[in-house]
C-alpha cells in the first residue's frame, strides 16, 4: 500500500480541479460539490490508513523513501519525492480522519450557502491536498512550496464571505502576518541549502554537524520556528489566528485541529534532528511556547466570541507542543530525550481530535442560534443534547481530567518539562514555563468551562434573537441534523478513548517514536502505576479540577459575581485582557507610525527626485523638441541653409582642429 | 604663354561655388535657384579639368563631361516640376512651396 502513498494527496487535488472546472465553467454540481470533495478528501484518508495499517504493521522499513529527480543545478539537486516514517503516519490519520469528518459536517452545515458551496468545497479540497502533501514531502523545498499552499488556502477559506469586510480584513491579517513567519522559514532553509547544498531530509537528518558550524545551524533552526510561529499562530505572531475566526466554522476547525496551525509544529517536529544538534534554537521554541501558552489562554478568559475562545484555546494548546518539544532538547544525552518530542506529537493527536469537537460543536451552536456571542446563548443543553454531552466530552479532555485522552498528553507532558528542570544552565528557565504550564491548564480548564457553563448551562438568553430568524428555525434552538451530529460522536470516542488507546496499547511512544532507540513499550498497568505514583499528576489533575470548579462557582452557582470582579479589583487585568494586551495596537501603532513614515519618506523621495527627473527628462525632450520644430519649415532654402552651415563646421573642424589632435586621433 | 597658376582655377571654382550657394539660398524664383545649382556644378567642373591639367591624367576630363551631362539632364527634370508646379500653384516662388512640412 505505501508504494501508493502519491495518491494521498492527488485524490483530493484532483476533487479540487473537478469542482474548481464546474465553478469556472458556472456548472451545477449536485450538493454544491460535496459528494465530490467526500470522495476525495476521504479517498485520500482510505489511502493513508492503508499507508499507515503498512507503517504500524512493520512491513516496510521506515523511513519509507521514494523520490525523483525534479532539476540539477550544480552543486545543488532538487528532488521531489515521499518521506514516510511514523510521524507522517500520524499526522496522515489526523489530517485525514479530521478532514473526512469536517466535509461530512459541511454538507448540512454550509447547506444554506447554496451554489457558492462549489467555491468552499474546491478550497477545501486543495487546502487538505496540501496539507497532505506537506506532510509527506521529503525535502524543505517541498514543504516550502505546500507550507505557502497552505497559507494560500487559509487566505481564501478564511475570506470565504469575501463581501463582509471582517472576513476579507482577516483574511488579509492571516495572509500577511504568517507570511512573516514564510520569509523567515524560507531564509532559515536557503542558509540549510548554503550550508549543508542540500534540501534533502534523509540527507539533513543523518549527518552530523561539525561543532563550527553550530552557530548557523542555530540561526537557520530559529529561522525555520520563525516559520512555524507564524503558522501555528505563536507570540508575537499569534494575532491572525482569533480574527480569522471570520470564516465558516468548518473552516476554524479544518485549521485548528488538522492543518495550518498543525503544521507549524509538524515542521519543528519534523526537523528534530537538526534541532536538537542547535539546542539553543530549541530553548527559544521552549520558551516561546511556554509563553504564549500562558499568554494566550489568559486572553481566552474574558472573549465573548465562542470561537474566539476556541481560537485563543488553540494558540495556547499549541505552544503546549512547542514547550514539549523545547524541553525535549533539555533532556538530550538522558533517556528520556525524546519523551518532549513524542509527548507533544501525542498531544497533537489528542488537540486535533477534540479540538475539532469543539469547533464542530460550536458550528452546530451557532447553526442553532446564529450568533456566535456566548452572552446570547446558554441552557443549550436542553435544546442539542448530543452538541452539548459532546462538547462536554471535549472540555474535559482539554481541561485534562483522567482518564480522557487531554490528561494523558497534558500530563505526560508537563511532567517532561518538569523533568527538564534538572538542565545544567536552563533548568530555572524550566521551573518558570512548567509553573506557566500549570497555570496555563489551570485557566484552560476555566475558560472552556466558562464557555461551557455559559452556552449549555443556565437559562436561555437569546430566544428572541433566534425569532429573528423565521422560516430558518420554529422559535427554540433545535439539535442539527444527523450529518452533523455524527462527526460529533465520532470525535468524542476519539476525544475520549484516543489517550487511553495509545497508553493501553503500550504507551503512544512506543508507536510514534522519534527513532528505533528510544522504543520501549511498557505494559498498560506500568505506565497507570508509573503516571498515579508521581506527585506531577496530580497537580495537573489539581489544576485542571480547580479551573472547573472555579468556573462552576461564577458561571453556574454564581457565588462569585464575575461583574463584580471586573469592576473592582479585576478591573486593570480585565481591561488590559480585552485590549489582547495591547498587541493588535502595537502592530496597527508600528503600521501607522513606522511603516507609513517610512513610506512617506520613500513617497517624498519618489515624488520630488524620481519624478523630478523622469518629468524633467521629458519636458526638456519636449520643450528641445517644440523648438527643433519650429525649424522644420518645410522650405527646401532653409534645409539647404543648414546644410552649407554644416558643411562650414565640418571643414572648420577637419582644417583646423583634425591638425592638432594627437596622435592616434581621439 | 605663361601659364596660369592653377590656385586661380581653384579661386574662381570657389567663388563661383560660393557665389552658386548663396544663391541657391537666398533667391526666391525657382528659375534662379536652378540657374545657382547650375553655377555649383561648374564650379566642380572647373575644378576636375584643373586637377586633370596640373597631373596630366584625362579622368578629371571625363568627369567634366559627365557633369555638363548631368547638369543638361537635371535642368530638364527641374523645369518639368516647375511646369508641373505652376500648373498646381500658380507659382514657381520656391519659399510659398513648403509641402515637406509636417
Amino acid at each position: 500500500m505505501i508504494e501508493n502513498a502519491w495518491l494521498i494527496p492527488v485524490l483530493p487535488a484532483a476533487a479540487f480541479l473537478i469542482i474548481g472546472a464546474f465553478t469556472m465553467m458556472k456548472r451545477e454540481l449536485p450538493e454544491g460539490g460535496g459528494p465530490i470533495a467526500l470522495l476525495g478528501v476521504g479517498g485520500g484518508f482510505v489511502v493513508s490508513i492503508g499507508v499507515v495499517l503498512d507503517v504500524l504493521g512493520g512491513k516496510v522499513e521506515l523511513p519509507y523513501h521514494a523520490t525523483a529527480s525534479w532539476f540539477v543545478s550544480p552543486p545543488y539537486t532538487f528532488t521531489v519525492g515521499i518521506f514516510i516514517d511514523r510521524l507522517t503516519a500520524l499526522m496522515l490519520i489526523v489530517v485525514g480522519l479530521v478532514a473526512t469528518l469536517v466535509v461530512v459536517y459541511s454538507h448540512s452545515y454550509m447547506r444554506e450557502e447554496g451554489l457558492g458551496r462549489r467555491r468552499y468545497y474546491a478550497e477545501i479540497c486543495l487546502f487538505v491536498s496540501s496539507m497532505l502533501a506537506l506532510v509527506i514531502a521529503d525535502n524543505y523545498l517541498e514543504v516550502f512550496i505546500t507550507w505557502e499552499l497552505v497559507g494560500l488556502c487559509s487566505y481564501l477559506l478564511i475570506g470565504y464571505w469575501y463581501k463582509k469586510p471582517e472576513a476579507a480584513t482577516a483574511a488579509k491579517k492571516a495572509f500577511l502576518v504568517t507570511r512573516i513567519g514564510d520569509i523567515l522559514f524560507l531564509i532559515g532553509i536557503i542558509i540549510l541549502l548554503a550550508t549543508f547544498k542540500t534540501f534533502d531530509f534523509t540527507t539533513l537528518f543523518s549527518m552530523t554537524v561539525p561543532a563550527d558550524q553550530t552557530p548557523i545551524l542555530t540561526i537557520a533552526m530559529l529561522c525555520i520556528f520563525g516559520g512555524a510561529v507564524g503558522k501555528s499562530a505563536q507570540f508575537p505572531l499569534h494575532v491572525w489566528l482569533p480574527d480569522a475566526m471570520e470564516g465558516p466554522t468548518t473552516v476554524s476547525a479544518l485549521i485548528h485541529a488538522a492543518t495550518m496551525v498543525k503544521a507549524g509544529v509538524y515542521l519543528v517536529a519534523r526537523s528534530y534532528p537538526l534541532f536538537t544538534q542547535a539546542p539553543d534554537a530549541l530553548m527559544w521554541v521552549a520558551i516561546i511556547g511556554g509563553f504564549t501558552a500562558f499568554l494566550a489562554a489568559s486572553m481566552a478568559l474574558v472573549a465573548y466570541d465562542i470561537k474566539r475562545v476556541l481560537a485563543y484555546s488553540t494558540v495556547s494548546q499549541l505552544a503546549y507542543m512547542f514547550l514539549g518539544l523545547g524541553a525535549g532538547a533539555a533532556l538530550v544525552g538522558t533517556t528520556v530525550a525524546a519523551e518532549g518530542w513524542t509527548t507533544s506529537q501525542f498531544h497533537l493527536m489528542n488537540h486535533a481530535f477534540f479540538k475539532a469537537l469543539l469547533f464542530l460543536g460550536a458550528g452546530s451552536v451557532i447553526h442553532a442560534v446564529h450568533t456566535n456571542d456566548m452572552r446570547e446563548m446558554g441552557g443549550l443543553r436542553k435544546f442539542m443534547p448530543v452538541t452539548a454531552i459532546t462538547f462536554l466530552l471535549a472540555s474535559l479532555s482539554i481541561a485534562g481530567i483522567p482518564p480522557l485522552s487531554g490528561f494523558w498528553s497534558k500530563d505526560e507532558l508537563l511532567a517532561t518539562v518538569f523533568l527538564a528542570t534538572s538542565h545544567p544552565t536552563y533548568g530555572t528557565t524550566f521551573l518558570i514555563l512548567y509553573v506557566l504550564g500549570v497555570l496555563t491548564a489551570l485557566m484552560t480548564a476555566f475558560y472552556m468551562f466558562r464557555l461551557y457553563f455559559m452556552t449549555f448551562e443556565g437559562k436561555h438568553r437569546g430566544a428572541t434573537h433566534v425569532a429573528h430568524h423565521p422560516g430558518e428555525h420554529h422559535g427554540t434552538p433545535h439539535e442539527s441534523p444527523l450529518k452533523m451530529t455524527g462527526p460529533l460522536l465520532v470525535l468524542a470516542v476519539l476525544a475520549v478513548g484516543s489517550g487511553l488507546w495509545a497508553v493501553s496499547t503500550g504507551g503512544f511512544a512506543s508507536t510514534f517514536h522519534v527513532g528505533e532507540a528510544e522504543h520501549h513499550s511498557a505494559g498498560f498497568g506500568e505506565i497507570l502505576a508509573e503516571t498515579f505514583a508521581s506527585p506531577l499528576t496530580y497537580v495537573s489533575i489539581v489544576a485542571g479540577v480547580g479551573g472547573i470548579l472555579l468556573a462552576y462557582l461564577v458561571y453556574s452557582k454564581g457565588s462569585i459575581d464575575p461583574d463584580h470582579v471586573k469592576r473592582t479589583w479585576g478591573a486593570p487585568f480585565h481591561l488590559v485582557l480585552t485590549k489582547k494586551y495591547y498587541m493588535d495596537d502595537l502592530y496597527g501603532a508600528f503600521a501607522n507610525r513606522v511603516v507609513l513614515g517610512a513610506a512617506a519618506v520613500i513617497d517624498w523621495f519618489d515624488e520630488h527626485v524620481i519624478d523630478a527627473v523622469v518629468n524633467g527628462i521629458s519636458t526638456t525632450g519636449q520643450s528641445g523638441s517644440e523648438s527643433a520644430r519650429k525649424q522644420t519649415s518645410g522650405n527646401v532654402q532653409d534645409y539647404a541653409a543648414w546644410m552649407i552651415g554644416g558643411l562650414v563646421v565640418l571643414f572648420m573642424f577637419v582644417i583646423y582642429i583634425v591638425p592638432r589632435l594627437p596622435r592616434g586621433g581621439l | 604663354m605663361a601659364a596660369v597658376p592653377v590656385y586661380w582655377y581653384f579661386v574662381l571654382s570657389m567663388a563661383l561655388f560660393s557665389l552658386g550657394a548663396y544663391g541657391y539660398i537666398s533667391q526666391k524664383s525657382g528659375i534662379k535657384v536652378l540657374m545657382s545649382i547650375e553655377l555649383m556644378l561648374n564650379a566642380a567642373a572647373i575644378n576636375f579639368a584643373a586637377f586633370s591639367n596640373v597631373f596630366g591624367a584625362q579622368d578629371g576630363y571625363v568627369f567634366v563631361l559627365f557633369v555638363i551631362a548631368i547638369a543638361a539632364a537635371e535642368a530638364a527634370v527641374g523645369l518639368a516640376i516647375y511646369v508641373n508646379l505652376f500648373r498646381t500653384r500658380k507659382t514657381i516662388t520656391i519659399s510659398r512651396v513648403d509641402s515637406l512640412r509636417w
